[in-house]
């Protein structure tokens, strides 16, 4: 270790506590027992689900897709006899094996018929039933109605806020690359200039706050932006006092040769989700799940060059050593004649927020009234929901 | 009004003050800026826009000589150093323009025009990371599609910037047919349904307006025919794959048995005068230069502007800039990435003509980096041809260069803002909390440092901090300034100012 760093732990430990409170003591660093933990991964530019999961077994699907539909003798890892995984996928067919890996398919937001983008996303970070029904994220709303107070930590992986994580409630937004300067005397009169402006004050504490926190992690400092250091570093903060952690992946809006152009964000999720499990390591992980969703997922005819257009039903992805995984859930609709919706997208068969729901009320017992309630305003979610029995 | 009008004009409308710049004193002042702001030639693209135009074609004829050549050459190492090479000089062009980009907006003393040019660049977003050639056309993109239209009609403005190649290629224009064209039923393929969509949602009416699904589709098949030329890389109108009949946007039909560009220039221009878009785009202007939650007396204003002119851009400016709430409530926005890093090195720019930072980053265009060093072989437009020092003075070139791309993209990228990469069609973020988060303080922190360090030798940190936010500066502001425990970290708390990072 060299001086430059030690200086540096000096500062940390005397100039942090200025700003905010001390987050980090080696005796809370250490992981404690009973402490489940869930991460959302937000797939932004709406994931083609069949395309991912690839419904081989319905007759209809080859003759909609004539370049992109694969079946299990062109490489399609088949699942269950009906749907088979996209082959840039196959780092996760470990984890299908060992069950900890399900699809759900054929689910959405209630966004209907508009296909923007930003629409989408911010219904799905936003968690409402309409557009701008909600200005803040449903992880954020979330955190308030968490019982148990330690677990209401949670960190953003990102340069900045994301809608699903934004709100009234404290939440950490950390790049993976992200350092704080050593100013060590300046801290002092950087916390002075910020005294009269809370949003730059609040700004100072969580750069102090989330970069002691990174440091402890990872002391030489080095951390990539590449989507397996976003996940390194989710992982990390999740093995000290986080709970909660969010990122993104992108690079879904596949409008044109997407056979080629799928790989590569797939390759990602696929990369994220063992990046979790190994950083994490078997104890944590058991307590783990992670949801990763898209905003709305693609028309079920290929389009004309070779890509898909906006569609509405897509796929989310639940992977965890929390979940009884190697399934694929969902109520098929089937993509025949009269199956579709507006005659051009996967018709939705259930609501994306209730898979969210059911993680939040088993990983952190959060009521019922607060998930239909305070959380996704509108939903229908009770006991007997079948994403709770995964 | 808060504050003094100038210090409102030169940070709300503006980059900042610049040292030896007299900032506007007046409205038509600041309203002056947009013509002759549109009457000069941006610095980039390198070379000017005609060179540009050859350095593409170059490029293409590189492109298509090593498809050809992959039928012939079965060495894969050697395919591999030929694509290498060509990929380096369009990324070596690229970051010279990007280094113009910034510079163009450091020395401008047109601000009000300059921050405008960055707004509709970002409303009709493009990125150069789309494919190789796009790294030579966005900038073009920006010099001659966007910003000579910017203070006149909309529907122009909208005409430039929706058939220009880096749109069509950007948003998949240049790969959709009519399902039922003649061109479309020989090639099996047909619509692409992005431009049409974008245009709707983003570029004129705004999500959320009351089009349908059928409207997207209508407007999508308006445009097949609309495509590149990609021998050429310029537009084309090609009737052969342009869907025939009519077709219905938002009630209104165009085309018929014969097809030709007029249909989709009059869709154009229905879409830009129509009252859902005079109030997206008012609404989005007065977001981005006053409030989050703008006045909506100003932005009815605005639209209402936009109405009695069919959409003349700087009524709607004259509008916005004639609405008391315009000179209210200093500070309410966050700078932006682009906006803090080119206001700093204003700030920063004293000395003649050009001023310090002017002089570093020209000096440093004939800087590269080290990889790219092998790659300048002549052979495509516009390249700059630079020679190659050996030991000392490499090194010290080297090094300078790095400083300049470590202040200018490099800092950008990390603070989420890289030139003409935006996340998405629908461009960055605009909201305050986006932009002052911990992650994005600690980047701005850094960069100051290092900025200081660069060019801030000579600075007082009390004079500085008069020069830089005049009577915007706050007493504590001040009191700390003049406190700090030495002249680096004086000048870094005044950028590193709240008052230095709103507008």
């Amino acid at each position: 270790m060299n001086r430059i760093l030690l200086s540096r732990r000096g500062f940390l430990t005397s100039a942090c506590c200025l700003a905010a409170a001390p987050v980090f003591t080696p005796l809370t660093f250490a992981a404690m027992p009973g402490d489940n933990r869930f991460v959302t991964i937000v797939l932004r530019g709406a994931m083609d689900g069949l395309d991912l999961v690839q419904p081989y077994g319905d007759s209809g699907f080859a003759a909609l897709r004539p370049t992109l539909a694969l079946t299990p003798d062109k490489g399609l890892l088949d699942l269950d006899g009906h749907f088979g995984l996209n082959p840039a996928a196959a780092e996760l067919m470990p984890l299908w094996k060992s069950r900890e890996l399900a699809f759900v398919q054929a689910v959405s937001t209630p966004y209907r018929d508009q296909r923007s983008h930003f629409d989408g996303q911010d219904m799905l970070e936003s968690g409402g039933e309409h557009v701008a029904e909600e200005r803040t994220g449903w992880l954020n709303r979330a955190l308030a109605v968490i019982p148990r107070s330690d677990a209401r930590k949670a960190i953003d992986i990102n340069t900045s806020t994301e809608l699903i994580l934004s709100g009234p409630n404290n939440v950490d937004v950390w790049a993976s690359d992200s350092n704080l300067p050593p100013a060590r005397d300046e801290m002092q009169f950087l916390a002075r200039l910020y005294a009269g402006d809370p949003p730059f004050a609040e700004a100072l504490a969580e750069a102090t706050r989330a970069d002691t926190a990174s440091m402890m992690i990872e002391p030489d400092g080095q951390r990539g932006e590449k989507t397996a250091d976003v996940a390194a570093l989710a992982a990390n903060m999740l093995k000290g006092d986080y709970r909660i952690a969010s990122f993104s992946i992108t690079g879904w809006d596949t409008h044109i040769g997407q056979a080629g152009q799928f790989k590569r964000p797939v390759q990602d999720l696929a990369q994220a989700i063992n990046t979790l499990k190994t950083t994490l390591g078997p104890e944590i992980w058991a307590k783990t799940v992670v949801l990763a969703m898209t905003e709305f997922g693609r028309t079920v005819r290929q389009n004309g060059s070779g890509g898909t257009d906006h569609g509405t039903g897509g796929c989310a992805v639940l992977s965890g050593g929390a979940i009884n995984g190697g399934r694929v859930l969902g109520r098929w609709p089937g993509v025949s004649d009269g199956q579709l919706l507006d005659d051009r997208d996967l018709m939705p068969t259930a609501d994306v927020r209730e898979v969210a729901a059911a993680m939040l009320y088993r990983q952190f017992d959060v009521g019922m009234d607060d998930l239909t309630g305070k959380i996704f305003p509108g939903l229908g979610f009770d006991k007997g929901s079948q994403f709770l029995k995964v | 009004m808060s504050l003094s009008f100038p210090t409102m004009a030169a940070i709300r409308f503006g980059y900042g003050f610049r040292p030896g710049e007299a900032a506007p004193q007046s409205k038509d002042e600041l309203i002056g800026q947009l013509s002759k702001g549109a009457a000069a030639t941006p610095d980039f693209p390198l070379g000017g826009p005609d060179m540009r135009h050859r350095a593409i074609l170059s490029l293409q004829a590189q492109l298509k000589q090593i498809r050809q050549d992959a039928t012939t050459v079965t060495d894969d190492a050697t395919r591999r150093e030929m694509r290498k090479a060509v990929q380096r000089q369009a990324q070596q062009q690229f970051q010279h323009d990007v280094n113009l980009r910034l510079m163009q907006a450091v020395l401008s003393p047109y601000g009000f025009y300059e921050r405008l040019s960055t707004f509709w660049t970002d409303h009709f977003s493009t990125s150069a990371n789309k494919s190789l050639p796009m790294r030579l056309i966005v900038p073009l993109y920006e010099a001659e599609a966007i910003r000579p239209f910017i203070s006149g009609r909309f529907g122009d403005l909208l005409r430039s910037a929706t058939a220009h190649p880096a749109m069509l290629i950007y948003l998949d224009q240049a790969d959709s047919l009519g399902p039922e064209s003649a061109g479309g039923i020989k090639r099996n393929k047909g619509l692409n349904e992005n431009l049409g969509r974008e245009l709707l949602e983003l570029h004129t009416l705004g999500a959320g307006s009351g089009y349908t699904q059928a409207d997207v589709t209508a407007a999508a098949m308006v445009l097949t025919g609309l495509t590149i030329d990609r021998k050429e890389m310029d537009i084309a109108f090609r009737p052969n794959i342009s869907e025939p009949g009519e077709h219905q946007v938002l009630g209104v039909s165009y085309g018929g048995r014969r097809r030709s560009r007029e249909d989709y220039l009059d869709m154009l221009d229905d879409l830009a005068v129509h009252p859902k878009t005079a109030a997206h785009i008012s609404r989005k202007l007065a977001v981005h230069f006053v409030s989050d939650q703008p006045n909506e007396g100003m932005v009815f204003d605005m639209a209402a502007a936009w109405k009695r002119t069919d959409g003349d851009l700087t009524a709607v400016y004259t509008a916005m800039l004639d609405h008391p709430a315009a000179w209210q409530n200093d500070g309410a926005k966050a700078r932006q990435p682009f906006d803090f890093v080119v206001a700093g090195l204003r700030a920063l720019n004293a000395g003649p003509v050009n001023g310090v930072v002017g002089s570093f980053l020209a000096a440093n265009q004939q800087g590269t980096e080290e990889g790219d060093m092998a790659a300048n072989t002549p052979g495509m437009a516009g390249a700059p041809v630079t020679t190659d020092p050996a030991g000392e003075a490499r090194d010290k070139r080297l090094k300078a260069f790095r400083t300049a791309r470590a202040l200018g993209q490099g800092a950008l990228r990390r603070m989420g803002q890289p030139t003409w990469l935006p996340p998405s069609p629908a461009g960055f973020e605009e909201g305050f909390s986006a932009w002052i988060t911990g992650s994005q303080l600690a980047e701005r922190l850094a960069w100051v440092r290092r900025a200081v360090t660069q060019f801030g030798r000579d600075e007082d940190p009390r004079e500085f901090l008069k020069s830089t936010l005049a009577d915007a500066a706050r007493d504590e502001t001040i009191r700390v300034v003049s406190q700090a425990p030495n002249k680096v970290s004086g000048l870094t708390l005044v950028l590193a100012s709240p008052e230095f990072n709103r507008r």
